[in-house]
């Protein structure tokens, strides 16, 4: 205890000392004053990497230990082995909703390997190790096609309808796209899953910060 | 046996699809309505070819008039950590903590420790920008570094009543068509870090995606004391 609060104390001179030597900037922020306590230990309370991953595919069960948090306060190498099952099941979940609605077998309504090739488990494992990977030589996109995919997300990115399509489109990308299908002699249309039908609304810039002036 | 499976999938689907909004606002019970409660997080090139990447880190969403939103909490910590080899654990962290309308940056540099707990790097400064009202107020440092701090607007689009509808058995068409279809997030607002960096910053990723592209994996954290 008294080691790191002698530690503390230095890092605190160390930070003025260096904030003092970088006050030459000409940005008018005088980092001498007031005297600024960075000192402490952080730990962590959220967390974020692909979006929406948490929101969709970790889920909480009453009397249960929530998972949504449990993830919250996890590291993305030790998050695949904590949350793939759990994933999985939920993918399936809403796969099965959707044989109910229809009148089908939940059995035979399953996920299916999708556009990227990928299986439930290996797409789940891959989800559930949420972190947002950036290309620095290449074109930035969430997902234009398996020649470009992955590296990055724009503000325009339609993470959603990526996320959608790669969950329940199937090897074609719109296996549940509205289409009409006859289930026992009875016409139907399949559920609209592969896109949300929203764009971006909000205002963008070209330049620094890139995201819009408060509505 | 069968029929119960449908019923069990139904059901927890229906229990568990109140109040779920993403990418990641509103994302888990204890983070709800709270000062660090991260509402998004963007990575980009800011032009094709460019040797710099941008972070855009959204903290807390007016979304929801009860949520926590408006003003940076100096107990927090904002963290984006950066893996350059793969193996998922952060090489490199970018850390920003405001103290007085200001809002100060340090990294990218090795953490004192991986993991969830962590110190602000404060022999690291990477530089300081005064925390923006409407208007954007932008520094840019000596080494080549944008910084911003401060209220925008939510670019993230979504029409989540829909997906609620979807998600808990209600909605046999699934999600509406373009035109029908409603951005939840249209005049949302939140509360946006913003640095864009010279890729040499970083180093060169030895990591790569699924695809095989070679990249940084980056994910944020919020931290308190």
């Amino acid at each position: 205890m008294k080691l790191n609060k002698i530690k503390y104390v230095a890092l605190s001179i160390g930070a003025v000392l260096t904030m003092a030597s970088c006050n030459t900037d000409d940005d008018g922020l005088d980092y001498m004053e007031p005297m600024l306590d960075f000192s402490g230990t952080y730990s962590q309370v959220d967390h974020i990497g692909r979006p929406g991953i948490n929101t969709v595919l970790s889920y909480d069960m009453d009397g249960q230990p929530s998972v949504k948090d449990a993830q919250n306060v996890s590291i993305p190498s030790e998050m695949a082995g904590k949350f793939q099952a759990g994933f999985e099941a939920r993918l399936e979940q809403y796969h099965d909703v959707y044989a109910g609605i229809l009148g089908l077998d939940p059995n035979d309504v399953n996920y299916e390997t999708n556009i990227a090739g990928l299986d439930a488990a290996t797409l789940t494992g891959y989800l559930a190790a949420d972190v947002l990977e950036v290309a620095p030589n290449n074109p930035t996109t969430y997902f234009a096609g398996l020649d470009l995919a992955l590296t990055g997300r724009k503000l325009t990115d339609d993470v959603i309808d990526v996320s959608l399509i790669l969950l329940f489109g199937g090897g074609t990308g719109d296996r549940f796209n509205g289409q009409p299908i006859t289930i026992n002699g009875e016409m139907k249309n399949l559920p609209r899953l592969v896109s949300d039908g929203v764009s971006l609304t909000a205002t963008i810039s070209s330049s620094f910060p890139y995201v819009g002036s408060p509505e | 046996m069968r029929k119960n499976k449908n019923l069990l999938g139904i059901c927890v689907l229906a229990v568990v699809g109140i109040v779920l909004v993403a990418a990641d606002h509103i994302d888990a019970p204890s983070t709800i309505g709270k000062t660090a409660d991260i509402a998004d997080f963007y990575a980009f090139e800011p032009t094709e070819g460019s040797n710099s990447t941008v972070f855009v880190v959204d903290l807390q969403s007016n979304v929801d008039p009860s949520l926590a939103y408006g003003s940076f909490d100096e107990n927090v910590l904002t963290e984006i950590n950066i893996d350059t080899d793969g193996d998922l654990i952060e090489d490199l962290v970018i850390q920003a903590i405001p103290r007085d309308g200001v809002m100060y940056f340090f990294g990218p540099v090795a953490p004192s420790a991986t993991g969830v707990s962590g110190q602000v790097m404060t022999n690291s400064p990477l530089g300081a920008v005064s925390i923006s009202s409407t208007t954007a107020l932008v520094e840019t440092t000596a080494t080549g570094v944008s910084l911003f701090a401060g209220p925008r607007q939510d670019a993230f689009f979504f029409d989540f009543g829909q997906f609620n509808a979807v998600i808990s058995g209600m909605a046999p068409e699934g999600f509406k068509v373009a035109g029908e279809a409603t951005d939840t997030f249209d005049g949302v607002n939140t509360m946006s870090i913003v640095v864009e960096l010279p890729n040499a910053m970083l180093g060169t990723p030895t990591g790569k995606n699924a695809f095989g592209f070679d990249v940084y994996k980056t994910w944020v954290t919020t931290n308190k004391k």
